[in-house]
């Protein structure tokens, strides 16, 4: 993992005393609330609807043990006891006390995180796969540049007023986990002809009230060029991004506008002048960053283990939750662990300061002190050696954090909506929870098969419904909650934008139109077709007619 | 223009120290609670509100306050619009971590 060095370790301290003292003028009247409001968003602390929100940059969903021990510690001290995974790889406290911030940043400070660009119209925590570094289908481990793009990216003087926020997420992997086409860059890793590995590089993806898919701007880059060719694509946008309009401010709308072709050019143009060496970083420095990420010391180990296939017979419990929590890792002998934090009626995302201390004592323990936050909400622990896979499973249900229910109906996204977000229109919570007791049987789950379900509450897309295979979008008409599905919608390799089927559905009516939506797809499907395969193959209209024949 | 304001009337704000949501009671008081909001019905009563929450913002007490429409519903008095309902009313959701859980627990080996 990345460590800090001199440098990045005291412009964080600084921040954290830079605020302090804004908060202590905030307190006193020196700043009012209007001069107040751009530096603590610039810090990551919003003000919702019930109380304030800290917003903590995971950097590309990748933490250490102290690290998350430290969240739980913050949640306890600070807050009410949990915190809340972002699809963004963040994590929310839902009520911190405005003079106890400085405190809680300088905790943070402590192990080497920080809430800066977690807010504001600047370049946003960068992303990347969650399985970063130890998929098996991975040309190259993503998080060295996702670093780099980090520390570009801190308070650069150029692009820290950009017309809108500006989010960046990277893959190595041919399959697609970071959804990099809904994102305003989207990187992948790639290997060319000659074996040698750059990226493909897509501009002007985004979900909110225009979903859209990046289209590619370049179908190779040398590694190297990275960020001077970031710069040009940022330059593009800083000069012809609209500032009128909020809600024509973001880069796709200057994609879509200018045509993918027209923007390429005029990136490529910039990018042919710009000062290319006086941006890239030293090959010293790259060296320097990629150390941190080396693989770690795996035990040679044979690639399957006897006793862990001894358990899977004797246990169908466990069996089940390797078959949808456990992925392949490049290691022979280890497994990537998916922790579902999606319990059945459960809040999509959150966690106890009892549950990440035990994630964190687990990782400790058989994740070689590595953790990962998903932008699916849930956990990750990259590293578990197969004949640990038992053991681990046991200490997670003692947790609560055994649910077999990765990538099924129940492992559902949903925004904090109504029930805490100020910008939210509906609550999504609630209609989570529902579908997931609806649909969470164990047996019920496995048969219906892989299933995303994503849930908005509001036009702003954070619960990302505009990838869902079944996307619920909340909303509100004369004083009640409403909900429009879409359907179709993925965020993977295969990236496609959710079709709205029809009129919306009350609050009450949702889970019985999903549950219909479902039962319509278990009755057409063929030879083992996924929802996704299905919808694609016969469209939106059998599912229409079943939905609004009997809703 | 201003906005035209019609019917009943609260003022409600942040505080500043924790972003809690309270309404303006009596005598300056800024308290939980719609309950205890005092209520504006005339264009006079509402520029009192507004004085007094302009008082509250100059004091660092309260942040952006603003008017609600109110309204009986039965027997209860409650914001008009829905969004405000919901800040009023809190989250909908169990807060109390421990009794929301419900993951299975791995069976002993």
């Amino acid at each position: 993992m990345y460590r800090y060095d001199e440098f990045d370790a005291t412009f964080v301290r600084q921040r954290v005393d830079q605020f302090r003292g804004q908060v202590e003028r905030r307190v006193n009247g020196e700043l009012s609330e209007e001069e107040f409001r751009p530096l603590r968003l610039m810090n990551g602390l919003y003000l919702q609807l019930h109380a304030y929100m800290l917003r903590v940059a995971v950097p590309y969903g990748t933490l250490n043990s102290a690290q998350m021990r430290k969240l739980a510690f913050i949640a306890d001290t600070y807050d009410r006891g949990y915190g809340h995974f972002t699809t963004r790889q963040n994590i929310q406290y839902n009520w911190p006390r405005l003079p106890d911030v400085p405190d809680i940043l300088e905790h943070l400070a402590e192990v080497e995180m920080h809430a800066i660009q977690t807010s504001g119209n600047c370049i946003r925590n960068v992303t990347a796969d969650h399985w970063a570094g130890v998929a098996a289908d991975e040309a190259e481990d993503p998080r060295p540049h996702a670093e780099l793009m980090r520390q570009w990216s801190s308070l650069h003087p150029e692009f820290s007023f950009l017309p809108r926020k500006f989010k960046i997420a990277v893959t190595g992997a041919s399959a697609d986990r970071a959804a990099i086409r809904y994102h305003d860059i989207g990187l992948r890793l790639k290997k060319n002809g000659q074996g040698e590995v750059g990226f493909e590089v897509f501009a002007g993806g985004g979900m909110g009230r225009t979903p859209m898919l990046a289209p590619r701007v370049r179908d190779w880059l040398a590694k190297e060029d990275l960020l001077p060719y970031l710069e040009a694509i940022m330059r593009v946008y800083n000069l012809h991004g609209r500032r009128d309009n909020k809600y024509k401010a973001r880069i796709k709308i200057l994609v879509h506008a200018l045509g993918a072709e027209e923007f390429t050019a005029q990136v490529e143009r910039e990018y042919a002048r710009i000062d290319a060496p006086h941006i890239e970083p030293e090959q010293q420095e790259l060296k320097r960053i990629a150390a941190y990420f080396a693989p770690p010391d795996y035990d040679a180990l044979p690639g399957d283990d006897p006793a862990l296939a001894l358990r899977l017979e004797k246990h169908e419990d466990f069996a089940g939750w390797v078959e949808r929590n456990v992925s392949a890792h490049r290691a022979p002998g280890y497994g990537i662990v998916n922790i579902s934090l999606k319990p059945i009626g459960g809040i999509p995302g959150d966690a106890s300061s009892d549950q990440m201390r035990a994630v964190a004592d687990l990782a400790e323990t058989f994740s070689l002190d590595e953790i990962r936050i998903s932008h699916e909400q849930n956990l990750v622990l990259p590293n578990v050696a197969k004949r640990d896979l038992f053991a681990l499973w046991q200490s997670l249900g003692e947790h609560s954090l055994a649910d077999a229910n990765i990538g099924l109906a129940s492992d559902i996204i949903a925004c904090p909506g109504l029930d805490y977000c100020g910008l939210a229109t509906a609550r999504s919570i609630p209609i989570a929870q529902d579908i997931s007791r609806r649909l969470g049987d164990p047996a019920r789950q496995r048969e219906i098969g892989d299933m995303k379900i994503k849930i908005s509450g509001c036009i702003n897309a954070c619960g990302h419904h505009h990838a869902g295979h079944i996307g619920i979008l909340g909303l509100e008409k004369r004083g009640e909650e409403y909900y429009q599905i879409t359907l179709g919608g993925s965020g993977d390799e295969r990236a496609s934008v959710g079709e709205i089927i029809g009129p919306g559905f009350s609050a009450e009516n949702l889970t019985d139109a999903v549950e219909t939506i479902v039962d319509t797809y278990m009755g057409l499907r063929e030879n083992g077709e996924t929802f996704l395969e299905a919808y694609r193959r016969v469209g939106p209209d059998p599912f229409k007619e079943a939905v609004y024949a009997t809703h | 223009m201003a906005k035209k304001i019609t019917g009943t009337q609260a003022l409600t704000g942040n505080r500043l120290s924790d972003g809690g949501v309270v309404f303006l009671a009596s005598n300056g008081v800024w308290r939980a609670g719609l309950e205890n909001a005092r209520l504006a019905h005339s264009d006079e009563d509402i520029a009192d509100l507004e004085a007094e929450g302009a008082d509250a913002v100059e004091a660092n007490r309260i942040v952006d306050p603003y008017l609600v429409r109110v309204e009986v519903r039965q027997g209860r008095l409650v914001p008009a619009a829905f969004r405000e309902h919901m800040r009023t009313r809190g989250p909908s959701v169990n807060l109390d971590f421990n009794s929301r859980t419900n993951g299975q627990a791995a069976s002993a080996a």
